[in-house]
């Protein structure tokens, strides 16, 4: 079949070349400068460290010593800094095995997100059958359901499948979303059709087309379908404190969720516990941002 | 149902003012190829038809039968627990619409819809507007312009069980960093989350520090659609940068604009998270919301019928909600969907 | 409408999917009923599922013992997890497994769930095998033994961990104010008027502190002094609320006076900061109970204990009395073990190496001599007092089905109040209200 490479139409896959979001508005709007730098520092400086806030005070409580934490006046910094509760954490607690058991259940929800998403995406997209515009509207229809309101059905289900208690139980509600499928057609949607069409006359069947055509150009919407599964699953907590007793089967946040205790709580133990649970996402974060915003900008999840 | 249909998939998903490359799809997403010929036809034409719906539903199938088994079937479950009286200790007892009943005469969910209102009223506008000028802030070309971006998307990462730890903990009237800044500067301490008439103001605040990415990305990619030329004309007119704003590029954006409103709001409608995180719908029931409310209902008090219940009048309202959004949208022509 | 097929295909598909549906809604309802044993066989492989509610602390300690018994006993495995997040939450993983069919065989519960359990007809019933002298039913105390047989016809457990509420000072407090110490003769007028003068609002010091999150620790903390007024929760055959008498009415007021006229409470949004609060010398004088302690010695707090303050010479306090709830599965072998194991952690040596290690006060009387519990002792000040505290842990709270509802109803009204929402009379007549629905519902 065709070569992917040889593609006539610029996609959205030329665009993620990490240039980020092109800035092709306001040129220079007669500008009268009289500071060295742009004066959009002077606000973005402060909103941005504003932002990174509450990350700074969750590391700075998380090596401050545990009886400083709650002393009045409370000190702004530590004074000095200790380890003690990452120690506790790595010594104490099962948390490798949280860590371990909730990249499992990511990387699995990760891959089937993929690759379901992107066929139901591409079928409501391009293709055209019986009962697709029903089918599509009551995906929809499911963003308004409030999820606690399923709870209670789906654990009496679960439990008679065997899930519960299990990590299954914490990873089949993300196997497939309502946000991926309308993220991965909005996507396909802004494909031209053309290049199917061409292949399809040169005699490929639909699937070829889609696995080797489509998917390869889909890498962005792909990245940030990733992201948002990524996101979703790892700090997934009302369902797991439901449907999970088994401390085998424990997730990060269901781990953590047992350090604030009815009656006491350890600040820099719990702080420490966050650092692990999320220091993992911001590095994927930081890892995935390109990509994530160049999607953002190119798929129709605009609109 | 007649309404939702049109409204959602009535067409291909895309603005008006769509991007180049989006911009020429959507007409041609309309059927499969070498289609033509009058409906009807012979059992051939039929046979073709079955193997399109087949190979469509292969496609779609896999995902649909789990989005759907983990929604609308446990929905439909719920609708039938919300005609009765269980909490899974004894035998349900078949209420009818005893349920439905009482929700309307319940004043602490009165409460609760005051509540959520509030927060969609604090919530919306300012997630839509912060995307809006967080957006035009970081789409320009200055130095460190990546650092800042990434700053500001970062705590989108955050859980809400973070989130929460961080709020109480930021928050504390006694040992937070806030009021601590206050001390120094000599200000009155405040009550933060402890106070009730400040709780839902601290919740809305941390709900957007977590959300901000998502509007900002949003207004970012729709920038990038703006039309130079249209920027060059309203410059050559001699229009001041903020006129060039609100006249020229914000009427571009009104169906994102629509588009985020909506999303934000069914989103807000359906806060649950940060509360249950945070202050449990206190003090004083001052940050209980509907979902926090019926969550209540169902596994605290055991009611697992009058929550259900409670659900599916938050369900209606929100549908209601959405189609009242979108009919007015298409009427004055900024068309999200 | 839409270019969909004929009408037949698509009425096919409809069969089709309900056939579907129907099929798999059988095989789901076919795998939930699974039968157990019947007879008994001691020797047979049992897995006995245990929720402790405890956090991880206290949960290393049950551990060690439950690793203990599997050894003796190798056909024997002990599934042991907390349950839920916090002890609370338990309530509500139960409701859920019993909804599922699927809930363990041993449960840690409130006392105050005792009443909802047993009507839930899913416990075992132990009256028997407890009536063995070996068991030494007899050295609980009688409010820990009631709460395990709440509607008297039938025991569904062990009591599990049994404490009282004391009144805790702060010393350092007490010296910048100038204000001698509380004693065991203290009146609440005392108590008050000390409460008062080490309140320092501009310092963000407060005399005392009560929990308005309106959960069961706001409600509890309140019978303490409206039993030393005389006052009765509940009518003689326990089907109506009367906590609105004037002895309600007045121990609110008292509440109601120091909190908004002498502004000398904290009024905590959740149960724990208060605690938290007193250990960092912000709060003079908390009425709290042994779990209390720890915190105080890791915070390096100065602080004494004693009982709570009375009225004419009535020093009546509240105790909580937890219970290991028993369930049935309708399985001899799990009935028998899940039976066993609780005996045996329940008596005065186990419990010595859990409940008294932990810090917790003795579940036996028998215990309070032992070494381990005077080690413990000399580590946690305070813990004599609180043990000796327990006689006047005179009267029980109510544990019928309804006391989850009255309590919330209470607990809803004293939090109105302290601030300021409302006056005693009128939140606590319109709360017997809604305990009385909740009574007659159950």
């Amino acid at each position: 079949m065709s070569a992917p490479r040889a593609l006539p139409v610029s996609t959205p896959a030329a665009g993620s070349d990490g240039s980020v979001p092109a800035p092709t508005a306001k040129p220079g709007r007669g500008r009268k400068r009289r500071l060295p730098f742009s004066a959009a520092h002077l606000l973005l400086l402060p909103v941005s460290l504003l932002f990174v806030l509450p990350f700074v005070q969750m590391f700075l409580t998380s090596v401050t010593p545990e009886a400083e934490i709650n002393r009045f006046p409370p000190a702004f910094i530590p004074s000095h800094i200790t380890f003690a509760g990452f120690e506790k954490l790595f010594a104490e607690s099962d948390i490798l095995r949280w860590t371990g058991n909730t990249v499992l259940v990511s990387a699995v929800a990760i891959i089937s997100n993929i690759v379901l998403c992107s066929l139901a995406g591409y079928g409501f997209a391009r293709l055209k059958f019986a009962g697709r515009d029903i089918g599509f509207l009551a995906i929809l229809a499911t963003i308004m359901i409030p999820t606690q309101l399923l709870m209670i059905p789906t654990y009496i289900m679960f439990s008679k499948l065997g899930l519960i208690d299990t990590l299954g139980a914490a990873m089949v509600p993300w196997l497939a979303s309502t946000f991926g499928i309308f993220l991965m057609r909005q996507f396909f949607l802004s494909l031209p059709a053309e290049l199917e069409e061409a292949a399809m006359i040169d005699g490929a069947t639909r699937w070829q087309v889609f696995f080797r055509i489509i998917m390869p150009l889909a890498k962005p919407a792909i990245a940030t379908l990733a992201i948002f599964t990524l996101l979703g699953s790892w700090n997934d907590l009302v369902w797991p404190l439901i449907a999970i007793n088994n401390a085998d089967a424990f997730t990060l946040q269901l781990g953590l969720s047992n350090f604030q205790g009815t009656r006491r709580t350890e600040w820099s133990l719990l702080m420490a516990g966050n650092v692990v649970a999320t220091l993992p996402l911001i590095l994927f974060f930081l890892f995935a941002q390109k990509q994530f915003i160049a999607t953002m900008t190119f798929s129709g999840l605009k609109g | 149902m007649s309404v939702p249909k049109a409204v959602f998939s009535g067409r291909p998903a895309t603005f008006a003012a769509s991007s180049a490359v989006g911009g020429s799809a959507p007409a041609k997403t309309a059927g499969p190829p070498p289609a033509g010929g009058p409906a009807g036809g012979g059992p051939r034409r039929r046979r073709r038809r079955l193997l399109q719906s087949l190979e469509g539903w292969g496609f779609v199938g896999p995902a649909l039968v789990i989005v759907l088994g983990l929604s609308i079937f446990p929905a439909v479950w719920a609708f039938f627990l919300s005609l009765q009286k269980w909490d899974g200790f004894s035998d349900p007892k078949f209420l009818g619409a005893g349920n439905y009943r009482e929700m309307l005469a319940d004043g602490e969910l009165g409460g609760a819809v005051l509540h959520t209102v509030v927060y969609t009223v604090l919530f919306v506008p300012s997630s839509v507007l912060l995307g809006l000028f967080l957006a035009v802030a970081l789409n320009r070309r200055i130095r460190f312009i990546g650092l800042y971006r990434t700053a500001i998307f970062v705590p989108f990462v955050a859980s809400a069980a973070a989130t929460g730890i961080l709020t109480t903990y930021l928050f504390s009237p006694q040992f937070g960093l806030f009021n601590n800044i206050l001390r120094v500067l000599n200000m009155p301490q405040q009550g933060w989350l402890e106070d009730p008439g400040q709780a839902m103001i601290v919740i809305t605040i941390m709900s957007l520090w977590g959300q901000a990415a998502f509007t900002t990305v949003i207004y970012l990619a729709a920038l990038q659609d703006v039309p130079g030329d249209l920027l060059e004309a309203a410059r050559i007119d001699g229009a001041s940068s903020w006129q060039t704003f609100w006249r020229v590029v914000f009427p571009q954006l009104a169906p994102v604009t629509v588009f985020v409103a909506i999303w934000q709001t069914i989103q807000a409608i359906q806060l649950f998270d940060l509360v249950y995180t945070t202050t449990r719908g206190g003090p004083l029931n001052a940050t209980e919301t509907i979902v926090y409310f019926l969550w209540q209902a169902a596994f605290k008090n055991l009611q697992f019928g009058y929550g259900s219940a409670v659900a599916y009048g938050l369900f209606g309202a929100t549908l209601l909600i959405t189609i009242g959004v979108v009919l007015y949208s298409r009427r004055t022509k900024m068309e999200a969907f | 409408m839409f270019s969909t097929p004929g009408t037949r295909s698509r009425r096919t598909r409809g069969i089709l999917a309900t056939a579907a549906a129907t099929a798999a809604l059988l095989a789901l309802s076919a795998c939930g009923s699974s039968s157990g044993v019947e007879t008994l066989d001691e020797s047979a492989d049992v897995t006995i599922t245990m929720w402790t509610g405890q956090e991880d602390s206290a949960q290393k300690y049950l551990e060690a013992l439950a690793d203990e018994f599997e050894q003796e006993h190798p056909n024997v495995k002990i599934d042991l997890s907390p349950g839920a997040s916090s002890t609370e939450d338990l309530l509500q993983k139960l409701s859920a497994g019993f909804a599922g069919n699927n809930y363990p065989d041993i449960s840690y519960a409130f006392g105050s769930w005792a009443g909802q359990l047993e009507a839930s007809n899913r416990t075992l019933d132990i009256t028997d095998q407890v009536a063995d002298p070996a068991v030494k039913w007899d050295e609980f105390s009688p409010a820990a033994r009631d709460t395990a047989r709440p509607s008297g016809n039938k025991t569904i457990g062990f009591p599990a961990v049994v404490d009282n509420i004391s009144l805790l000072y702060n010393k350092k407090l007490f010296d910048a104010a100038g204000v001698a110490y509380p004693t065991d003769e203290w009146t609440w007028d005392d108590f008050r008027a000390a409460a008062k003068q080490v309140s320092d609002p501009g310092q963000n010091i407060y005399g005392y502190a009560y929990s308005v999150s309106g959960s069961e620790e706001t409600t509890w903390q309140f019978w303490p002094k409206f039993w030393q007024n005389g006052g009765e929760i509940l009518n003689g055959d326990q089907t109506e609320a009367t906590f609105n008498s004037k002895a309600g009415v007045d121990a609110l007021a008292m509440l109601q006076g120091m909190a908004i006229d002498d502004k000398s409470v904290y009024l905590d949004q959740t149960d724990t900061k208060f605690g938290q609060l007193f250990a960092s010398d912000r709060i003079g004088m908390i009425t709290s109970g042994p779990w209390q302690l720890y915190d105080l010695g890791v915070a390096g707090t100065e602080y004494g204990v004693t009982q709570l303050p009375g009225t004419d010479g009535d020093h009546k306090t509240v105790s909580g009395a937890d219970i290991w709830a028993l369930f049935d599965h309708k399985d001899a072998n799990k009935a028998h073990w899940a039976f066993e194991f609780t005996n045996w952690l329940t008596q005065a040596e186990q419990d010595e190496q859990w409940n008294v290690a932990y810090g917790n006060l003795p579940l036996r009387a028998s215990e309070i001599d032992s070494p381990a519990f005077q080690e413990q002792a000399a580590k946690l000040p305070g813990l004599t007092v609180m043990a000796a505290n327990a006689v006047n842990a005179e009267i029980a709270r109510p544990t019928l089905p309804g006391y989850v509802g009255l309590s919330e109803a209470v607990g809803q009204a004293i939090s109105e109040v302290l601030q300021g929402k409302g006056e005693p009379d009128a939140a606590l007549d319109a709360a017997v209200e809604k305990a009385n629905k909740a009574l007659a519902e159950d």
